[in-house]
């Protein structure tokens, strides 16, 4: 399978859970194997109940698995301080202040988290040969699962912006008379060079996603989710990107046959509405369910998240990537 | 002066006029016109990388800001030239000299 993998789905339904189960199973099956999560609440340390940070670190007693934690708002002050430093040694002290207020404007759009998870999503990708299989753990649906169908729409924006530069630059050229030097040249722009630079950044972003990146998603047996994972599996049909599998999540245990008690009856009522939203799921939604897992009494940690892994019937054997 | 020579020296003095005036009243206009032009898309293209300087959220500018070091003229004559602009027209209007 591909070497990237993707859980999404509503905030809450288990993706961390499921993510990390995942990735633990690739590494028991010999597959050097990085999990991401971009969950600013940090469920990947309390999982594996050791901290992480941005760089990826080895899980403590699971060989060949590694984790790393991305915070979107660290990633949006770095974005952010990098372009200050550009500023600084570009731009004349005057002009700084200006500018810096269009900066700050630009990072507190509502874009920006999810832009600065994109990045270092690709980043991760980008840089991922150490690793046969890298798992993320998407943050709730919507924004994200989105953004990582906009590499394409990017592409032909950016494209449009270098043909507008391109025709200033070039009309510039043109209206210098006689010997004077035109006020922009074309040769050497460096605004044209970081549109391009973006732009192979794009194309890479696509075509990884495209070929090397399969989606799974995580959903809990009730119509919230349900009808959000529907909303999730046409949203990314749309941008061409294919759901692999679907994953019920905390499925309500059935009690005993003998047992008749207020309890046992009202789990067996749930177990019987589960069991035809199961039946929707199955008929309806043309991603197959690949593993459906039961609640746990407590957290799922330690021996606990080998026994959910054991439950998922995704396979772990890994293709290398087809771009670099 | 041999008539010859005074011949020679009116076709020069005729000539730079002439020169001078197609500048003046053809080539000079139209440079302008162009640089004008070329400034106009310049406008264009920083207002697509920075529509939200008008409240327009955009989630590139998150991408494009990386340009903003290197815009620094640009950024400066964008302003400015958005502060002088009463109207489209007017700004068109000044490519004509009467």
């Amino acid at each position: 399978m591909e070497p990237f993998v993707f859980f999404g789905g509503k905030g809450g339904v288990g993706k961390t859970t499921v993510s990390c189960a995942y990735a633990l199973r690739c590494a028991r099956d010999g597959n050097r194997t990085l999990v991401v999560s971009t969950d600013p609440a940090h469920s990947v340390t309390d999982v594996f109940d050791q901290p992480f940070d941005d760089s990826p670190q080895s899980v403590e007693g699971i060989d060949g698995l590694d984790a790393m934690q991305i915070d979107p708002e660290d990633e949006v002050t770095r974005h952010l301080d990098e372009i200050r430093q550009d500023l600084s040694e570009q731009v004349s002290a005057s002009m700084v202040n200006e500018i810096n207020r269009q900066l700050e404007m630009a990072h507190g759009t509502p874009g920006a988290y999810e832009s600065a998870l994109f990045d270092r999503f690709v980043d991760v990708m980008r840089n991922a040969e150490a690793y046969d299989r890298v798992v993320f753990d998407t943050s709730p649906t919507g924004s994200t699962l989105r953004l990582l169908g906009l590499p394409d729409l990017l592409e032909g924006w950016i494209d449009r912006l270098m043909h507008k530069r391109r025709t200033s630059i070039d009309l510039f050229e043109k209206a210098a008379v006689g010997n004077n030097e035109p006020r922009r040249v074309m040769e050497g722009d460096p605004v044209l060079a970081r549109l391009q630079e973006r732009r192979g950044f794009f194309e890479f972003a696509g075509s990884a996603l495209h070929d090397d990146a399969a989606f799974f998603l995580v959903m809990n047996p009730d119509e919230l989710s349900l009808n959000e994972t529907r909303r999730a599996i046409d949203g990314l049909q749309e941008q061409d990107l294919s759901v692999r599998g679907l994953v019920a999540n905390k499925l309500t245990p059935s009690p005993d046959s003998d047992e008749n008690g207020r309890g046992a009856r009202y789990l067996r009522e749930r177990v019987e509405t589960e069991t035809e939203r199961l039946e929707t799921i199955r008929a309806e939604f043309r991603p197959p369910l690949v593993a459906e897992i039961g609640w746990r009494s407590s957290e799922v940690k330690g021996d606990l998240l080998d026994d959910v892994a054991a439950e998922l019937d995704i396979e772990t054997a890994t293709e290398p990537p087809t771009h670099v | 002066m041999e008539l010859a020579d005074r011949i020679e020296t009116f076709r020069e003095t005729l000539e730079e006029w002439l020169r001078g005036l197609y500048h003046g009243m053809i080539s000079h206009p139209a440079y302008e016109k162009i640089e004008k032009e070329a400034e106009d898309t310049e406008d264009a293209f920083i207002l697509a990388c920075f529509p939200d300087a008008f409240g327009i959220p955009s989630p590139v500018s998150y991408y494009t800001s990386e340009l903003l070091p290197y815009l620094e003229d640009e950024f400066e004559s964008w302003e400015r030239r958005l502060w002088d602009r009463d109207s489209y027209i007017e700004r068109k209007g000044q490519q004509y000299h009467f």
